[in-house]
């Protein structure tokens, strides 16, 4: 049975920026925040004056200031890309206990602007640790670099503990950059749009540069610039709008670890606990899933996630893509948009999750400007998880059509 | 040739580990409610939560739990591309962190996985040695 929050909202608009990936003029993030929450509110018909909650992974008052909104409920929740699944999660909530009615989920990051304009530090120096966060003082002196540095470490786990390859995991890599090409938003949709874009083989990931053992530069997501606006509104709002009604069925949230010192075991995350969670609240299981949307950072991130949310046996989540189930004319599709790998990955990749699972259930998959005919599934239902930190914090929705 | 690489700002939680590396020991923190180890140092105990903890000189041993090799770096790291990091179990539990040194990066092998380190010092600054763990035969 379903718990009482389930179905308490819908998602009823997501939209993204005007022009994300690389655009040609440098942006910041701020704008690609506007921009796309303009154009969720012209997609929903929901005036900017009526957003009542304001979420973000951080900025949440000065954007709210931006619009020149005096919102009733305010979160910042930051734990990494996942936050934006946490904050759909924490939304739901707030309407469900009438403090608000309509909710902007929002999300702004110029990963590519930024190394173009120089301005990317936190102005911490790199590497020496901080002794607000003492795990660090034990991790930074050794050399790692950011995410890949460190999520190679669970690939090697996993190959150790379950026998898999790093070519198992490549057929992510490979089957992800098939949907790319249906998405022309995709970074990687054809070499018109990038260099190193359109299809790709097993031997093109294994044979590229690599980046941290055993992850080659095409395990690993791209950096690129990205705005994002999910609207949440309570079933009386839902269900009078000119878009489609998205049900949050179910929501979860969970943590394993904050430093991956603490990681127990490499090769699972806490999405086992936020699915089960999301699963119980929505009264259903991973066998009523018709299509996931996943984090995929790396490949390896994707593989273990499919485990953890009960739709692969444990050792065995990148056969979802390596059988071919996941591709495009597959019986279970996954991260339709091209993922993290191909469309687009700005540092926190939670939105363009949200975005794109709106998109499916709703029947926009193809509205001609994100996607092209083979795109937009038959799925009625998305299991959408996102991952944040060192495979540290994880957020579970599970979405289902109208 | 001066230590051009990363040197951790050793805060007061921490000290007694800093002092003992500068005398060649691994010093680990142990609650003596739980008589568990943890690493890193903590206020209290992670996992029972009480606030007695003392400080012992831990055997230095521990064997690899997993290992990647980078091969991007920034820094003075950059210039020891392609080296190895890994998670060390240590003998008396928990996990540390850690450059490897005695494999060769070049020719990675999932067989290092469960292989017995020991730990080393090496002096970073006149108070700050860094611990570095090293692959030993047996």
């Amino acid at each position: 049975m379903p718990g009482e929050l389930s179905r308490a909202a819908a998602i009823v608009g997501a939209a993204e920026a005007n022009e994300i990936g690389y655009p040609e003029t440098p942006k910041t993030a701020l704008q690609l925040h506007i921009e796309a929450i303009k154009n969720v509110s012209d997609q929903t018909g929901i005036p900017i004056s009526r957003i009542d909650g304001i979420f973000s992974a951080g900025w949440s008052s000065q954007i709210a200031e931006h619009l020149g909104l005096h919102p009733r409920y305010i979160d910042t929740t930051s734990v990494g890309g996942c936050s934006f699944e946490m904050h759909v999660h924490h939304a739901l909530a707030a309407i469900h206990a009438g403090i608000i009615d309509v909710a902007l989920v929002t999300h702004g990051e110029s990963g590519w602007s930024s190394r173009a304009t120089g301005g990317r530090g936190t102005g911490r120096p790199r590497g020496s640790g901080d002794p607000w966060d003492p795990g660090s003082l034990f991790s930074n002196p050794y050399g790692i670099s950011g995410a890949p540095s460190n999520y190679s470490h669970a690939m090697t786990r996993h190959n150790h503990r379950w026998g898999s390859t790093p070519e198992d995991f490549a057929h992510i890599a490979v089957v992800t950059r098939q949907w790319a090409t249906l998405n022309p938003r995709a970074i990687m949709h054809s070499r018109d749009v990038h260099p190193q874009g359109g299809p790709i083989t097993i031997e093109d990931v294994q044979t590229a540069r690599l980046v941290s053992w055993p992850l080659t530069l095409l395990h690993c997501c791209l950096v690129t610039d990205h705005g994002g606006a999910v609207l949440i509104a309570k079933p009386e709002i839902a269900r009078s709008l000119r878009t489609k009604p998205v049900w949050i069925a179910g929501a979860g949230e969970s943590m394993s670890h904050s430093n991956m010192l603490e990681m127990e075991d490499f090769t699972a995350t806490s999405a086992a606990a936020s699915s089960a969670a999301a699963y119980r609240m929505a009264g259903m299981g991973p066998e009523d899933m018709e299509m996931a949307m996943v984090y995929d950072s790396f490949t390896v991130t994707a593989g273990i996630t499919m485990e953890m949310l009960g739709l692969a046996p444990r050792g065995e989540g990148f056969r979802l893509w390596k059988d071919g189930h996941a591709a495009p004319g597959g019986r279970f599709p996954i991260n339709t948009n091209g993922g993290g790998l191909s469309f687009n990955h700005s540092g926190m990749y939670g939105m363009q999750l949200l975005v794109e699972a709106y998109r499916q259930l709703s029947g926009t998959a193809e509205d001609g400007i994100h996607g092209l005919p083979g795109k937009q599934t038959k799925a009625r239902s998305c299991i959408v998880n996102g991952t944040g930190g060192s495979l540290s914090t994880t957020g579970t929705l599970v979405l289902v059509a109208d | 040739m001066a230590y051009n690489k990363p040197i951790p700002d050793p805060d007061p939680l921490s000290k007694p580990f800093w002092e003992g590396a500068r005398a060649g020991k691994l010093m680990l923190p142990r609650c003596t409610s739980c008589n568990r180890v943890h690493w890193y140092p903590r206020h209290i105990c992670p996992n029972c939560h009480a606030r007695e903890i003392e400080w012992f000189e831990a055997s230095g041993e521990g064997r690899v739990h997993t290992f990647a090799v980078q091969h991007r770096a920034f820094g003075g790291w950059a210039e020891e591309v392609p080296f190895v990091t890994a998670y060390i179990d240590l003998n008396e539990g928990d996990r540390m962190f850690t450059v490897l040194r005695g494999v060769d990066p070049n020719k990675p092998d999932l067989n290092w996985i469960g292989a017995r380190v020991r730990v080393e010092f090496e002096p970073a600054s006149a108070d700050v040695h860094i611990a570095f763990w090293r692959v030993i035969q047996g």
